[in-house]
């Protein structure tokens, strides 16, 4: 597999402040969806924007397709990964859905021609291309999202990040965030999501890491997290539930053990 | 020459201004546009000018020093239009506002308040209609200038003895002061025909004044409120705004 | 079956969400942002008006260049046919080409209606102890004296005023905030002053946002069942927004670089071509007005 980003020794510090990072080693591999979890203040949103490149640590290395990102290197991770913030009103700045949109783009120093063309394909792949001129402060939440989004599509960055997409979203506009996620996923994107929603994780993702106290505590398979109770205690997680249905399903005899297991309800049906 | 005595209708009519001066109503201060002839438009704005030249190198140092200050320079702007928007709470159900440039004054320093006092009142002339283009520098030397640098100079000068009476005696002579300063603009502008300036002056002095004093007093109170407030619950981000050295410099 | 049920259900998520799904409704809800502690009326949406005007599409700088012309002459001038001219020509392009409702812009024409009312009529009268004037009432011990020069001069004052803001209101009921803005850039205006103008502008809508849920938490609360709780619980719900929002500003900025911002919001600016009906209206409209004073 090819190594988009390699993380060496990452150790961050705020002054005084918790969220802090402390000896991250990691490699993220082009295509993968990874899921990062751990309780709030974990050091989740301080990693995600170290490997955006809005925070620059002076202690561990990261590389970006084997270059070495140095502080005049910035930019070069702030163009390839782009970060969707869970609060849309933190990041969006433009006073139309379309300049939000072009912001981006915009700064990638793009001909116009270009810009236009991507914000108008982002519009679309967001299905949002009707609210092109109105302003955000007259948009629903879910709507804000969807822009949100769109903000990091227009700039085709090769690794998205998700900081908690769906808090706050109702159910409609979760189902959209999912299908945008899979969407993305078939195009090549390299995704990494944060979130509390365990069900979502072990139905999406195809590898999870844990994060404790600035620290990885775990890396695997959803899985192989989900099976490991010391970590699941560590980090304070709870099972999906999905999981522990065929857990007991498999206790009280009404299935065999078996190498499959079920990540949806459906598939979970097709074993029954 | 006629002579009419009072009647119902002229009673009426009296009874119906005096509601009106006595509900004070949000920008009542801001001179509305026309107001002014035009050689007074830019006069007054000429006048500005040196004080925005300051207010423009002071916020420039300040971002000049950390670029990611803009965020927090722009976040004080919007605050302080926010302020003057609010509807405050009133005995009589009328609709009045803080003007906000007190607090200001206080918070960021009184250079920094002119350049966001004139973006302040570009916004209330564009969202809310109060003020205009023509009037944009008389506005500004009276609510961005005048008045945040009477509020500041009275806050540094009591800051030491009593803190709360300081603040709360900053804002409300910061608000008369305006409330002279745009009475004044008003009287040169349109002198008496017997009397002159002086008249006439006299005369929206005390038109405004019972709308802007009780206002004052209001503005005095509450500023005083978030004051503390401020000073309790975000006494680091006060100092990152240069509040500890008493504004921005 | 099941899958099926499950299908269904899904059905009736999405069903349920698309009855929510056009943002009008909301965009209705939320334009009253302003008139929710405004009591001035529709004023207060000027910012709602100015995204939906039929005539946004009209060049900003045009428009904004238009504007001051037209006030110029309007103040300048000082003549009362022009000053109805002007009211009249202003109030066919905000309501007729613009879509404004005519409610709507009367309303937002009678925003500044004391101060007109209380300035103006500082100009027309004065007091005396003697009725020495035109025209004399009496009261008490005083006398409020005027004459018909000056009554005149009042109701001149008073269309120009007039004159003056529906030309102001004309182009903020037709020109969002920011493409003003824009219209300053062009103009050279400091770019930093351009940069806190445009934040500032996305900050005011973050803050009134938060504004209106602490509100609402605060009267839940009963916040506001007095007079002096109501001055503690505003003082408070002012602090508080501003620190809340403080606070973030480190965020707003991660975000900003997080999409490669280095110091200046560049935004994809529309081309809006000024179209020949719309300067020729502009050429006319000058003429005409030079005509009439000119004649009178």
């Amino acid at each position: 597999m090819e190594t988009i980003i390699k993380i060496k020794n990452l150790t961050y510090d705020y002054n005084q402040r918790k969220h802090a990072l402390r000896g991250i080693n990691l490699n993220i591999y082009k295509g993968q969806k990874l899921a990062v979890i751990g309780s709030n203040g974990a050091g989740k949103s301080t990693f995600f924007l170290n490997i955006n490149g809005v925070l620059k640590s002076d202690c561990g290395e990261i590389y970006y397709r084997d270059e070495l990102i140095t502080r005049r290197k910035l930019n070069q991770l702030r163009k390839n990964v782009g970060i969707v913030f869970q609060d849309a009103d933190q990041q969006i700045i433009a006073s139309t859905v379309m300049q939000e949109v072009s912001f981006g783009p915009m700064n990638l120093k793009l001909p116009r021609e270009e810009v236009i063309q991507r914000v108008e394909q982002a519009l679309a792949y967001m299905n949002i291309s009707e609210y092109k001129d109105r302003p955000p402060h007259y948009l629903s939440g879910g709507e804000k999202k969807r822009v949100s989004i769109a903000d990091i599509i227009a700039m085709k960055s090769e690794v998205i990040i998700f900081d908690e997409p769906t808090a706050g979203l109702d159910p409609y506009n979760t189902d959209m965030l999912e299908e945008v996620l899979v969407k993305l996923g078939h195009e090549g994107k390299t995704l990494l999501i944060s979130t509390h929603d365990m069900n979502f994780v072990y139905r999406w993702a195809d590898r999870a890491i844990v994060f404790c106290n600035g620290q990885i505590i775990a890396d695997g398979t959803p899985l192989e997290v989900f099976r490991n109770e010391e970590v699941l205690k560590r980090a304070s997680l709870k099972r999906p539930t999905l999981l522990d249905v065929y857990d007991m399903l498999i206790e009280k005899k009404k299935l065999c053990q078996s190498d499959v297991y079920p990540k949806t309800t459906e598939e979970l049906y097709a074993l029954l | 020459m006629k002579y009419l005595k009072y009647n119902k209708k002229l009673i009426a009519f009296m009874a119906f201004v005096v509601t009106m001066a006595i509900t004070p109503v949000a920008g009542a201060m801001h001179i509305m546009e026309g107001y002014l002839p035009l050689s007074h438009s830019v006069a007054w704005f000429v006048v500005c000018i040196p004080f925005l030249v300051m207010g423009y190198r002071s916020i420039k140092g300040k971002v000049d020093e950390n670029r990611r200050n803009i965020s927090m320079i722009a976040i004080a702007g919007a605050f302080v239009f926010v302020l003057s928007s609010l509807k405050i709470p009133s005995v009589t159900g009328s609709c009045s506002h803080m003007t906000g440039t007190g607090l200001g004054a206080i918070l960021f320093g009184p250079a920094a308040m002119s350049i966001l006092g004139i973006i302040v009142l570009i916004f209330q002339a564009i969202l809310l209609a109060h003020g205009g283009l023509t009037t944009l520098g008389a506005n500004t030397f009276s609510m961005g200038i005048a008045g945040p640098f009477v509020a500041y100079a009275v806050y540094k000068a009591l800051s030491k003895s009593n803190k709360k009476v300081a603040v709360f005696l900053a804002a409300f002579i910061g608000d008369l002061f305006t409330y002279i300063v745009t009475s004044l603009q008003l009287a040169i502008a349109h002198p008496a025909s017997s009397g002159g300036f002086a008249t006439s002056a006299v005369k929206f002095l005390g038109i405004f004044a019972p709308t802007q004093v009780p206002l004052a007093i209001i503005e005095g109170i509450l500023t005083v409120l978030i004051f503390v407030a401020l000073e309790t619950y975000a006494e680091a981000e006060m100092k990152s705004l240069g509040f500890a050295s008493g504004g921005m410099k | 079956m099941k899958n099926n049920k499950i299908d269904r259900h899904k059905d009736d998520i999405n069903k349920e969400a698309c009855v929510h799904e056009p943002a009008q409704h909301r965009a209705e809800h939320s334009h009253r942002l302003f008139t929710h502690h405004h009591s001035h009326g529709e004023g207060s949406s000027i910012d709602y008006q100015a995204y939906h005007s039929k005539i946004r599409g009209w060049n900003p700088t045009f428009k904004f260049l238009f504007t001051c012309i037209a006030l110029i002459l309007c103040i300048g001038l000082d003549n009362p046919y022009v000053s109805v001219t002007t009211i009249v020509a202003m109030g066919f392009v905000s309501i007729v080409l613009g879509g404004v409702s005519f409610h709507d812009y009367l309303s937002t024409m009678m925003l500044p209606i004391t101060f007109i009312l209380l300035g103006t009529l500082m100009i027309g009268i004065d007091f005396s102890l003697t009725p020495k004037g035109e025209y004399n009432f009496h009261f008490g011990f005083f006398y409020i004296i005027t004459s018909k020069s000056r009554l005149l001069h009042m109701g001149a004052i008073i269309l120009k005023v007039f004159g003056a803001i529906s030309t102001m209101i004309t182009l903020t009921l037709s020109t969002p905030a920011t493409e003003i803005v824009g219209v300053l850039r062009k103009l050279k205006v400091p770019k930093l002053i351009i940069e806190l103008m445009n934040m500032i502008y996305r900050y005011i809508f973050v803050m009134m946002d938060t504004y209106r849920q602490m509100k609402e938490s605060a009267e839940s609360r009963l916040g506001f069942v007095d007079y002096k709780t109501s001055l503690h619980t505003f003082a408070g719900i002012a602090s508080n927004i501003f620190v809340v929002t403080l606070k973030r500003s480190g965020d707003y900025y991660n975000a900003l670089e997080s999409r490669c911002y280095e110091g200046e919001l560049l935004f994809l600016e529309e081309e809006k071509p000024i179209k020949a009906v719309q300067a020729g209206f502009a050429v006319l409209y000058v003429v005409v007005v030079l005509a009439l004073w000119w004649a009178t």
